[in-house]
């Protein structure tokens, strides 16, 4: 490598404050915690962790073009002649940097398939855009190099290219001189040869020897030729150098240096559909709440939901297990269910539940779209083997947890905002597109994750009829954006709320007009022919079974549909005349001889409950104790001539009655006699966490940020200016211990010391002393101007002995 | 967003606000492919189902119509997901045939013809092909998209292919049978329109099912279609009663005479141009095997009429199978089948070729309008007592025999006096009970052919105003004049009963009067619950019922 005339550390510093701004807004771990200077800037934008996630962010085009230029100028074995493919690799001086410029472009269009002006241009972007992000920095002349630290991150083989000839045995003779040489020697190989040299030409470029005979027959003529080079027992390696003449001159397979179009097709009504699937979850959560509220399902032991609650929430909602999964994480990711926490875990409606109801819709589906996008949990893998684990997970459960989906959603979004309105995509060319964005993430990542998100999508009404609606445009606005090379991270200005506000307004122009009314029918039935209100439907699913579902909703009144309206405090005539009401047509006689049936024989029976009992043989005792007026705060009642029941606790009970002359024991639930203890019961303290506080690296932050670098950079630059000219070493900065013991050293030895003493004004002033004594925290000494002075240890900031 | 009369619901209901302005629209545009579920006052719920929608392909009707219909018509938007199942579940409909090739024989040169099931789209045929129940219904591959079928397995090969959910379309034709003359006899009637579309209908389909409400004239459209065939036919219906009740129709009507038209009961065993059968004989067995399966070979059919197709048996569906290359003509009130067979209908008889609302029918004046009242009785404080500690088994009978039940039916048959009125129940103690209290007879399954007719014909005539009947009565007895009906008890909850009983009083009346249906049933008890199970298959007919105490009456 030609020794670089300046570093990275030189770039950034020359770089304008804007161009400093888009490489820690594209690269925002640069940011946390804030670097001192532009140098601490720079050293962290040359790490390996810092390098490795700007890596993984590039898409296949920069990712291809980065790789060119390490293939290109990373190492010593330097590249042929521009316009030559196929040329091989001399051993050639280095290139003086002078020519750099045009030679590394033309070698870099050779190595990526660029012979078109047009196509150089593309190039020429993606280089500059990967100076942007710090990958390459440039010297004086535009010529790019490399960061110290990409081909590592990148790995020993590059676009499944072996290691160059000399790196794989440095002690090896080149037998091929020249381009022409190695060509020679290749289309001069036995055709059992070249069948094994083209199956390693695109990689891996390392080979197992075939165990027969043959086989290594066959490896023998290539390592004799120089084409394979031995690294192990029965290992071969392809080096560089062949594998590009192989490759002729090109790196890629396929050079995609564009990403690939996605195929669309126009679809309409896409926002009715969005509004019509969103009112339909926001109908789903109303139900969930309602189920659970009334029978909380109990949380399993590793904290999910049991597959048993899960079919059975299913049922009740109407659902498959698939699409109920996706309610009940959406409910969760929006936090309005949550476990209980007690001693029993249940999941239970959390008190935003109650708030839901007087909420407008949009303001509801704003925060299930945002906890959605925002959400780490991966509903479609409910139901799956994940991982390790030997049994599916559970909806709710830990093993739902996969951040990496978060990842694909802001993805998909974008993409999907990236097409014209009302545009659906053709599903397998998105998967296209975004195998494109992320070259180096596992395709795996993706194989059902992509499918699950775009149903997700059009479950939540995001997406309609597979095109983004208007909601789910606002949606993706209000997303921190991916960080790529081009596409800058720009985070909408507004608040967290802002963004809230913006995606209901958006859903609420869609979502179908609520309805006040139903219509009820002779056999029974009420059709609310859209969403219903709030009170209206919770009346409706109190006092009717749900029957189907949709833009309308048909409810049927049965006899246990009515007894429950009854149970929860409905008289008949209240409940006739809510229904009457709300209702646009007369109603049918069945319906309120109906009610009034259920009413007639609801009640026959009751059922009370009472903390005590009092029975006594002897009924007078209980009249004495009925009539007692001290006796009144026990609200006895009578029950039968013999047993009287209170409120009370049965202990206060005995005690009382006790304290007005009766005898009373008590007994325990068998009927034996117990004997009470006072009460001692505690309730546990609760800690709640204090939520995480997000404060994304956006422009504004990024704007203070650079100011800060290059105040910072400006005083270093100063310091370093002040340093050189003043008297003395460098004093590091010691620790007060380290101090204690150079000061009583140095007085041992009577040597001089140079400290820094902070000042009162945080300055810190330099002398240059002779200590004589350290003593209560305190040292004295003899200063530059040979006075008599004391320090206070605490205020040094260091010591360095006086160098002789 | 348009503000349609319709609304899709996610589990593929529609409902059809029937004031709308445009639900007369609306309903046309979705009566092809969606199957009317449910009819009262104001909201009328239709269904989706993969049948319905290639019943509709079967008439000519294609999936982007459909979607067409209830994109037009939906207030809101309609859930993609459900479009693209549409489209998906109607593209199976077609996508294999059942076709009739000629074929040169290699042997001797001579050339004949084949039933060849064919396909455009290799893959399913391959898919069917693997099945194990289709595999030895085919012979030889011809080529790539077609395999032959032998023709005794035209049948049972739709039924497997509509199982396993691509249904054959049947291209292969039918044979025309032995010609007969066959006319109407139009001097002093003619076909109403909508029984001249039924017959027209099927006609042009070729085989399928027309379906009619009770008393709106099921028999005419079979003899419509009779002279539109002119072949020989094989009636099958129901009953020795109902047997003869075609008879007479077809003299009446037709210009068959006496010596043309044959039965085949259980009395009688004649075989002429024009055969009615019933069900019961076709499926008598002696020492497991059907006796007189010869009938269906006896003659060389041009159509096959099956009467109350939804009562059809497991064992016909199978005969049927062989049938496959003679038209044929279903004819019920509902497609509903108690036992789910509503698939084996699709594939061995045919689709859907006519259906239209009783509401409908009843509005255009050909069937009498119902007044639908259910009387509460209660249990006397002994009985309730007896009914509260009974075995389960037990206690319906003891709920729907109670003598409450008595004297309320006494009033009811004393309001309605000199109407033509029928009383019909389950239990034979409780009906003769009845007949005594009422001084009327008795019709039950023991009473024999020839005084059933007699009965029949003297409460035709007006001679007796009041028959008891048992279930016998529930199928095929044509009372022209029943004007009131009072149901005292009934099997269970059976909807399909309930339809045909309310069919006794649905016939027109001479003079326009409305019919009474009368429901009595005791309260709180087992009995009132299977009431509440039929009543409600009326509000969903779209007949409004009431609900009176024994009391009030």
């Amino acid at each position: 490598m030609p020794t670089p005339r300046r570093s990275l550390a030189d770039d950034i510093r020359g770089r304008s404050d804007s161009e400093l701004i888009d490489l820690v807004l594209a690269r925002p771990d640069l940011a946390r915690p804030a670097p001192a200077d532009l140098t601490s800037l720079a050293a962290r934008a040359s790490t390996r962790a810092s390098v490795q996630r700007a890596v993984e962010a590039l898409d296949r085009g920069h990712l291809q073009v980065l790789e060119a230029l390490v293939v290109d100028g990373g190492d010593p074995g330097d590249l042929g002649d521009p316009g030559d493919p196929g040329d091989p690799p001399r051993a050639e001086s280095p290139s003086s940097s002078a020519d750099a410029v045009s030679r590394d472009g033309e070698r870099l269009f050779t190595l990526l398939g660029a012979p078109t002006k047009g196509e150089r241009a593309v190039v020429m972007a993606l280089v500059d855009d990967l100076w942007r992000v710090g990958l390459l920095w440039r010297g004086d002349h535009r010529d790019h190099h490399v960061v110290r630290t990409v081909p590592e991150v990148l790995g020993p083989t590059v676009a499944g290219l072996g290691a160059p000839i000399d790196e794989l045995r440095p002690s090896l003779t080149p037998r091929h001189r020249d381009a022409e040489a190695l060509r020679a020697t290749i289309d001069a190989a036995p055709a059992p040869s070249r069948a094994m040299l083209e199956k390693m030409t695109w990689g891996p470029a390392l080979g197992v020897l075939p165990p027969e005979r043959a086989g290594t027959t066959t490896a023998r003529w290539l390592l004799e030729n120089h084409l394979l080079v031995p690294v192990a027992a029965d290992r071969v390696a392809l080096p560089r150098e062949v594998g590009l003449a192989l490759r002729s001159g090109r790196l890629h397979r396929e050079t995609t240096l564009l990403a690939p179009d996605v195929t669309t097709r126009p679809v309409s009504l896409v926002d009715a559909v969005a509004g019509g699937s969103a009112s339909e979850l926001l109908t789903h959560l109303d139900e969930l709440a309602a189920v659970w509220g009334a029978e909380p399902p109990r949380a399993v032991r590793t904290g999910g939901l049991s597959v048993r609650d899960l079919k059975g929430t299913a049922t009740a909602l109407d659902l498959d297990v698939d699409r109920a999964a996706f309610v009940i994480e959406i409910a969760y990711a929006a936090r309005l269910v949550a476990d209980d926490g007690e001693v029993v875990p249940v999941w239970a409606p959390t008190s935003e539940v109650d708030d839901w109801s007087t909420t407008e819709a949009g303001h509801r589906w704003a925060p299930l779209a945002l906890g959605w996008a925002r959400s780490t949990r991966a509903p479609h893998l409910v139901g799956r083997k994940v991982g390790s684990g030997s049994s599916a997970a559970n909806a709710l459960g830990p093993d739902v947890q996969w951040p990496a989906i978060r990842g694909i959603r802001r993805e998909v979004l974008h993409e999907l905002a990236a097409l014209e309105p009302g545009q659906a995509p053709d599903p397998d060319a998105l998967r296209e597109r975004l195998l494109w964005r992320r070259p180096l993430r596992p395709a795996s990542v993706l194989s059902d994750a992509l499918d699950a998100v775009l149903r997700e999508a059009e479950w939540l009404g995001v997406t309609g009829r597979g095109a983004l609606s208007a909601p789910g445009r606002a949606l993706s606005a209000a997303l921190p954006g991916p960080t790529s090379p081009r596409a800058r991270a720009v985070t909408s200005g507004g608040s967290p709320d802002g963004a809230a506000q913006a995606v209901a307004a958006a859903m609420s122009a869609h979502l179908p007009a609520p309805v006040d009314h139903v219509l009820v029918q002779a056999d029974l039935t009420a059709v609310a022919p859209g969403p219903l209100e709030g009170s209206l439907a919770s009346f409706m699913r109190l006092a009717a079974d749900v029957e189907s579902r949709g833009g309308a909703t048909v409810y049927r009144f049965t006899p246990a549909s009515v007894r429950r309206a009854l149970d929860a405090g409905w008289t008949a005539a209240e409940f006739v005349d809510t229904v009457r009401r709300s209702s646009r047509t007369p109603l049918p006689q069945p319906f309120e001889y109906l009610v009034s049936d259920v009413a007639r024989k609801h009640g026959q029976t009751r059922i009370g409950g009472a903390s005590a009992y009092v029975r006594s043989d002897d009924e007078s005792v209980l009249e004495t104790m009925l009539a007692a007026r001290e006796l009144a705060p026990l609200q006895l009642r009578r029950l039968a001539p013999t047993v009287l029941v209170s409120g009370a606790d049965p202990r206060v009970l005995v005690e009382l009655l006790r304290d007005h002359g009766f005898a009373p024991i008590q007994e325990g639930q068998d009927g034996t006699v117990v004997h009470a203890e006072a009460p001692r019961r505690r309730a546990g303290a609760r800690r709640r966490a204090a939520p995480p506080a997000v404060s994304p690296v956006d422009a504004d932050f990024t704007t203070t940020l650079v100011a800060g670098l290059r105040a910072a950079e400006a005083s270093a630059d100063e310091r370093r200016a002040v340093e050189e000219t003043r008297a003395g070493p460098r004093i590091p900065t010691t620790d007060p211990i380290v101090t204690l013991s150079l000061l009583r050293d140095a007085v041992a030895e009577r040597h001089g010391v140079w400290i820094g003493v902070s000042d009162q004004g945080g300055g810190v002033a330099r002398h240059l002393i002779h200590p004589h004594r350290v003593d209560g925290g305190r040292v004295w000494a003899i200063d530059e101007g040979g006075h008599e002075k004391s320090y206070s240890v605490h205020r040094i900031t260091g010591a360095t002995l006086e160098t002789p | 967003m348009t503000d349609g009369p319709l609304i899709v619901q996610s589990d593929k209901t529609l409902l059809l606000e029937v004031d709308h302005p445009d639900a007369e629209a609306a309903r046309r545009a979705i009566a092809p492919f969606a199957e009317l579920e449910r009819a009262p006052e104001h909201i009328h719920t239709y269904r989706i189902t993969p049948l319905g929608l290639w019943n509709a392909r079967a008439a000519g009707h294609d999936a982007e119509g459909v979607v067409d219909a209830l994109i037009t018509y939906s207030r809101y938007a309609v859930p993609n997901a459900l479009l693209v199942d549409v489209a998906d579940t109607m593209a199976r409909y077609g996508r294999l045939t059942l076709e009739k090739e000629g074929f040169a024989d290699s042997v001797d040169g001579t050339g004949g013809t084949q039933l060849v099931l064919r396909t455009t789209d290799r893959p399913v045929l391959e898919e069917v092909l693997r099945h194990k129940k289709i595999k030895p219904l085919t012979g030889e591959r011809i080529d790539d998209l077609a395999v032959v079928v032998h023709p005794s397995e035209r049948g049972s090969l739709k039924q497997e292919l509509l199982k396993v959910g691509w249904p054959a379309e049947d291209l292969a034709g039918y044979v025309d049978g032995e010609a007969h003359p066959i006319e109407l006899n139009l001097a002093d009637w003619h076909l109403r329109p909508y029984q001249q579309q039924a017959v027209d209908g099927f006609w042009h389909g070729g085989s399928g099912v027309v379906v009619l409400p009770c008393g709106a004239g099921k028999t005419l459209v079979g003899a419509g279609a009779m002279a539109a065939a002119k072949a020989t036919t094989l009636i099958l219906v129901t009953n020795t009663v109902s047997a003869r009740q075609w008879r007479d129709e077809l003299l009446r009507r037709t210009s068959l005479t006496d010596d043309e038209i044959g039965e085949y009961s259980g009395a009688r065993k004649e075989i002429r141009p024009v055969t009615i059968a019933t069900y019961q004989v076709l499926t008598t067995r002696r020492k497991g095997v059907y006796t007189h399966l010869g009938l269906l070979d006896a003659k060389d059919w041009g159509l096959i009429v099956y009467d109350e197709v939804h009562l059809l048996p497991a064992p016909i569906f199978r005969m049927t199978a062989d049938l496959q290359a003679r038209r044929r003509l279903g004819l019920t009130a509902t497609l509903v089948r108690e036992d789910g067979h509503e698939a084996d209908v699709f594939s061995l008889i045919g689709p859907k070729r006519f259906d239209a609302p009783w509401k409908d029918i009843e509005a255009q004046g050909y069937i009498a309008p119902a007044d639908c009242v259910e009387v509460r009785v209660s249990l006397p404080g002994g009985q309730r007592m007896t009914y509260a500690t009974a075995e389960p088994e037990d206690r319906y009978r003891l709920a729907s025999c109670s003598d409450a039940k008595l004297p309320v039916v006494q009033q009811l048959v004393e309001r309605h006096r000199g109407e033509p009125t029928l009383v019909i129940g389950q239990y034979l103690d409780q009906l003769h009970e009845l007949a005594e209290l009422l001084e009327a007879d008795v019709i039950t399954g023991e009473t024999p052919v020839k005084e059933r007719q007699r009965l029949y014909d003297a409460f035709r005539t007006g001679e007796v105003s009041t028959l008891v009947v048992s279930k016998v009565a529930n199928f095929s007895i044509d009372l022209p004049e029943a004007s009131v009906a009072i149901q005292v008890s009934g099997t269970f909850g059976s909807r399909q009963e309930e339809a045909q009983r309310l069919g006794r009083v649905l016939r027109p009346k001479g003079d326009g009067r409305t019919a009474h249906f009368y429901t009595i049933v005791s309260r709180d008890t087992v009995d009132a619950d299977f009431a509440a199970h039929r009543q409600r298959f009326l509000a969903e007919q779209g007949y409004s019922y009431r609900i009176v105490d024994a009391d009030d009456l």
